[in-house]
């Protein structure tokens, strides 16, 4: 028997192509979220205790004044102060039992650029920017999140508003991308 | 922040009365910028990656042969042919280091700078080269290790003349003379290859650029080279 409808009119048609268009749409929407998720870390470390007992963020990233990289704390320098105190929580166990089978902590980083952008803090904390214009407020953050649209209109913006005069050098290509 | 360092325009001068062939500048490049290797029979279709190469030239008849060594690799052109055939604008002029810049990210791999450039001095990604294993620790973090599809070519080693203009200005002081040195020009045993600040009259590269001995390769094409090589009178070859 012929079936007197087009194929574009009929109904399993038409909700086959809907089911593959919401399927399309819910991966890209899923995939966009799951980039602006916090990623899993060893330790749930809470930035917001730490930075609230007034702890300098230069203290365990100590890297951003000198180099390009801020670097992630090393065990010695949580047990340094975590030997003595407040050694009672799930989360420092955590840490004693990585200090205790001598591994190293793996942190996952969070503020990540690709590797054909080069970022370098020390200029930058040089020009007497704060770590919280960039990062967010730590303050009111467990373990650090991922900041939105950190992206090149946003790294230009700012050379233009903050340092008009040099804006020839700090626009170069070369000065991120090489 | 006063605007202390020093605003360049990055040169370079060979001799190639000192060069001796050793290919020392190849090997340190590749090793410094992250270049793979492609092996023989990629290299044999054209394909080869160098960013500088070493042209050899025979002089004389049968028994007084000399070789001529010419290092050769991205002239860094004041008026460069790659810049203005490039479609999405991933090669540029360097305002700030007068260089020329490759983009990597912005490179959609149409290949008309290279076959614009009449020096031949840029190299193409045709494929994604491993870095077998252990060689892949030695990558240079500081430089992008570049995919398939991206032109690329000598940079004059920007991420060492930014390193040394970003510890210049934590000092708060100018450039140094000789502070700041390519790969190719710190591994040369013969010191034929001498980088620096062609801008300031009194540097060791302008001192040797105004050498009677000078001469710039395809001159006629009014590229304004800024790699400046000596001849004539020297050392060895000549």
């Amino acid at each position: 028997m012929k079936n007197p409808k087009a194929l574009w009119q009929r109904p399993v048609f038409r909700i086959g192509i809907a089911v593959v268009f919401l399927i399309i749409l819910g991966g890209a929407a899923g995939g966009i979220y799951f980039t602006q998720l916090p990623p899993e870390q060893p330790i749930q470390f809470p930035h917001n205790v730490h930075v609230g007992l007034g702890a300098q963020c230069l203290y365990c990233h100590p890297g951003a004044v000198s180099g390009p990289v801020a670097g992630l704390p090393s065990q010695s320098k949580c047990w340094g102060c975590h030997q003595q105190i407040k050694k009672q929580s799930p989360e420092l166990e955590k840490l004693a039992g990585f200090v205790s089978r001598r591994e190293p902590i793996p942190w996952v980083p969070v503020a990540i650029q690709p590797d054909f952008v080069h970022f370098n803090h020390a200029p930058h904390i040089a020009a007497g920017l704060n770590c919280e214009s960039c990062h967010g407020n730590l303050a009111a953050m467990t373990v650090a999140e991922p900041q939105k649209g950190q992206n090149m209109g946003w790294c230009l913006n700012c050379h233009q508003k903050m340092a008009p005069e040099n804006f020839t050098r700090l626009s170069d290509c070369s000065i991120c991308h090489y | 922040m006063a605007n202390t360092e020093n605003t360049g325009k990055w040169g370079m001068v060979i001799d190639t009365d000192r060069c001796t062939g050793c290919m020392a500048c190849v090997t340190a490049c590749a090793m410094e910028n992250n270049i793979p290797w492609t092996g023989e029979e990629e290299a044999g279709y054209g394909r080869g990656m160098h960013w500088i190469r070493v042209q050899r030239l025979w002089h004389g008849e049968y028994p007084e042969v000399k070789p001529e060594f010419t290092p050769t690799m991205c002239q860094q052109c004041g008026h460069a042919p790659c810049e203005p055939v490039c479609p999405v604008f991933a090669t540029v002029h360097s305002e700030a280091e007068q260089i020329n810049l490759q983009v990597y990210n912005r490179c959609v791999g149409t290949r008309y700078c290279g076959n614009n450039c009449p020096y031949t001095a840029r190299t193409f990604n045709f494929f994604d080269h491993e870095f077998p294993t252990p060689m892949d620790f030695y990558l240079n973090p500081d430089v992008t290790v570049r995919r398939r599809g991206v032109m690329e070519k000598c940079t004059f080693c920007v991420q060492r003349i930014h390193k040394g203009q970003e510890k210049a200005r934590a000092e708060g002081r100018p450039v140094k003379d000789g502070e700041i040195v390519p790969a190719c020009a710190q591994a040369c045993p013969a010191d034929a290859i001498v980088f620096g600040d062609m801008s300031d009259s009194e540097s060791q590269v302008s001192h040797i650029a105004r050498s009677e001995r000078r001469y710039q390769l395809l001159p006629e094409l009014g590229t304004e080279p800024r790699v400046t090589y000596l001849k004539g009178g020297g050392y060895y070859g000549g």
